[in-house]
């Protein structure tokens, strides 16, 4: 007796993947998405290229002003952040059409009985909305190019981390669109469902964003804080973890919704599992302390001397904060002193202590204090500043405060142009490029037959 | 009519199917043998696309099982055995005809002769420069039918395949199928139109309200009814 053919071990991948491709190239929201990002990004680019020439025009009279011109701050990241708002409203519908359309039409019924396991159709339905990603992502990259054209620094590694971080929120929102229209009975469903997770993101930032406890917990849930390490030109180990499970965990549900004929309670079942996995791995990548700091003023990080002393601390280091986190001097100290002592030393806790009894400008005498205990000793202070703070910890840890080395000293960017070119490729040649493409992709063509693979029946 | 083994290819045994309080199929049994068209025949709404979604596994049958060669095949290894044509399907609306030929001929690697040769029996070869979605129904349901016949499956099933074809294009394509079972493909379709059904079909299955009413070639149910010059549609009645 034959049992039947496994067809799906040797199934290529390829039809599969330039199928996917030619679907969401086919459709029209990719290039209404293009043509309207174009203006999007342009405006962005050429307001932010102006204002950076305005500090510029001052800061070249002046060394010390100079050292805070960063291209980081002044142009990629607003620049980027025109690009992030329009991935996170208008690139679900992108997304969502590679399943979408399929569900509506029936074809998902063809779909599932080719031979591929489930989880690779959605795997490779991601690949496609990362290639729709990057092919977006084109006005945001030609905005870097004609900054460079403009006579702009760019340091490498910031303007590489800074994409990969929109790349992964990308793929994220990809992945979670691709959730959306698995468990969606249509398109414009799942459409609401991925703006509802992707607006209400908003909502929390906007809302618990700053909170301390399990407030500050439901915040870091939220998909902004995503980008934020990236744009601190940060790159971070737990980041990495927690958004690659985020998106490992979404194709893993979006498996268990896509196939029909699978009764309700086995799917359940099988997504309960998928979410236990993901807060598993979120856990996980909540205790991943491992972060380069990448930005060339190394704004996250202590001097090397410091660091090295830092990290032989080994003892724990509690931290009492008596602020409101909606005061200025705690936002301070965070960026200041607290990160970075989080990023070098081994074990540090932080805790913003009576927070809920503080309200901005508290009249309590102990209100910006903040205490600091290493071993049995311990010391207050209320500065925010490492000049200070890291000599009282040294005193604490009873260690001697190392010698300072000569470093090299960020000298800054200053540039003053003007970004007029920009706005008439934003507004002019970029969009008639993309209509040119857009129109030779709808063209009709040859009638030739090309098989993807030659060869005899399998 | 081909030889019948030992062995049906494919054997479904006491499938039954509720949506909530309703029972859309219930207690069906019938096999189909290497080789042979069998039609599955009944009115709308008697059954028949959730008979074959659920025997393909695209919807969960509540009870019963399904055979392939006298072993149990499971759900998850179904797609190995059996290919499904759904009815109403127009797939890939904004990709050109070519291309989604291509995607299944590239997916179970067909030679470039083979598709031609299927593209010209079925007779797309004209629309192939054409997007989906400005096919005709006729030109739809023959894109459906290669794309089916491209799969290396020995059973297909197919849910009305003949809906949207006149006279004389029914006839075709009723050769083309009869020419692939001559090659031991075997065929299940599902078809309300019993003149269709009549002309192509080894034998029949008679689905009425969800509960197979008959089965067997035209003699047999000819014989079981006592109509000795009965057509179909007469059997149907007389059983139904």
């Amino acid at each position: 007796m034959r049992s039947p053919k496994p067809y799906a071990q040797a199934a290529p991948l390829r039809p599969l993947l330039a199928k996917e491709v030619r679907e969401i190239l086919g459709g029209r929201s990719l290039w209404t998405m293009l043509l309207l990002l174009c203006p999007l990004i342009g405006y962005s680019f050429y307001q932010a290229v102006s204002l950076y020439s305005e500090s510029s025009s001052a800061a070249l009279q002046s060394p010390a002003l100079a050292t805070s011109l960063s291209p980081l701050d002044g142009i990629l990241v607003p620049t980027l952040g025109s690009f992030y708002v329009a991935v996170t409203l208008l690139f679900p519908f992108v997304a969502i059409r590679v399943l979408g359309q399929e569900k509506e039409s029936g074809a998902l019924r063809l779909l599932v009985q080719l031979p591929y396991r489930i989880p690779t159709l959605v795997m490779l339905k991601l690949v496609a909305v990362v290639l729709a990603w990057l092919l977006a992502s084109l006005p945001a990259l030609s905005a870097l190019v004609v900054w460079r054209v403009l006579g702009g620094h760019l340091s490498f590694a910031e303007t590489s981390n800074l994409l990969f971080g929109h790349l992964l929120y990308g793929t994220l929102v990809g992945a979670l669109s691709l959730f959306a229209a698995s468990i969606a009975e249509s398109a414009a469903t799942a459409a609401i469902v991925a703006l509802a997770v992707t607006i209400g993101s908003w909502v929390l930032d906007f809302t618990v964003a700053g909170q301390p406890g399990f407030l500050a917990w439901i915040a870091k849930l939220s998909l902004t804080q995503t980008l934020r390490p990236f744009e601190e030109g940060l790159l971070s180990g737990g980041l990495l973890l927690g958004i690659a499970g985020m998106i490992g965990g979404l194709v893993a549900v979006a498996s268990v919704w896509l196939p029909p004929g699978v009764s309700l309670g086995q799917k359940i079942r099988h997504s309960v599992a998928c979410v236990l996995a993901i807060a598993a791995i979120l856990g996980a990548a909540t205790q991943t302390v491992w972060s380069v700091d990448v930005t060339e003023d190394r704004r996250n990080s202590f001097a090397a001397v410091d660091r090295q002393l830092l990290a032989t601390l080994k003892l724990p280091l509690v931290i009492s904060v008596r602020l409101a986190p909606e005061d200025p001097r705690y936002a301070d100290l965070l960026r200041n002193v607290l990160s970075k002592l989080e990023r070098t030393m081994p074990n540090v806790s932080i805790s913003l202590a009576g927070s809920r009894h503080y309200a901005t400008g508290s009249s309590d005498e102990s209100y910006g204090q903040i205490e600091y205990s290493y071993g049995t000793r311990s010391d207050v202070s209320r500065s925010t500043s490492p000049r200070e703070i890291l000599p009282l910890i040294y005193e604490l840890a009873g260690v001697s405060r190392p010698p300072p080395m000569p470093a090299h000293e960020y000298p800054g960017y200053p540039l003053v142009t003007g970004a007029n070119v920009a706005l008439l490729w934003f507004f002019g040649v970029l969009p008639l490029l993309i209509a040119l493409c857009w129109w030779r992709s709808r063209r009709p063509r040859r009638a030739d037959f090309h098989p993807v693979h030659e060869g005899g029946p399998s | 009519m081909p030889a019948v083994g030992p062995y049906p290819l494919l054997r479904v045994d006491g499938l039954t199917k509720r949506y909530g309080a309703e029972l859309a199929i219930y207690d069906a049994a019938f096999a189909a043998f290497p080789g042979e068209i069998l039609g599955i025949i009944g009115p709308n709404g008697a059954g028949k696309t959730t008979l074959m979604e659920t025997v393909t596994g695209l919807a969960s049958a509540d009870s019963g099982e399904v055979l392939w060669r006298g072993e149990l095949l499971p759900v998850a290894r179904r797609r190995n055995s059996l290919f499904y044509l759904p009815d109403g399907v127009r797939p890939y609306q904004d990709q050109v005809t070519a291309d989604v030929v291509s995607f299944f001929a590239g997916v179970y690697r067909r030679s470039a002769a083979e598709v031609d040769a299927i593209l010209s029996s079925v007779g797309l070869s004209s629309v192939l420069h054409k997007r989906v979605g400005a096919l005709s129904k006729g030109y739809n349901r023959r894109l459906l039918l290669s794309l089916g016949l491209l799969t290396p499956h020995e059973l297909l099933l197919m849910d009305e395949p003949f809906d949207g074809f006149d006279l004389r294009q029914t006839r075709n394509i009723i050769a083309v199928l009869r020419h692939h079972a001559e090659r031991g493909r075997t065929f299940v379709l599902a078809i309300h139109q019993l003149a269709d059904a009549e002309r192509i079909c080894d034998r029949f299955i008679l689905l009425a309200g969800g509960q197979v009413r008959g089965s067997g070639t035209l003699e047999e149910l000819r014989e079981t009814t006592s109509l000795p010059s009965g057509s179909l549609e007469e059997i149907f009645l007389a059983l139904t």
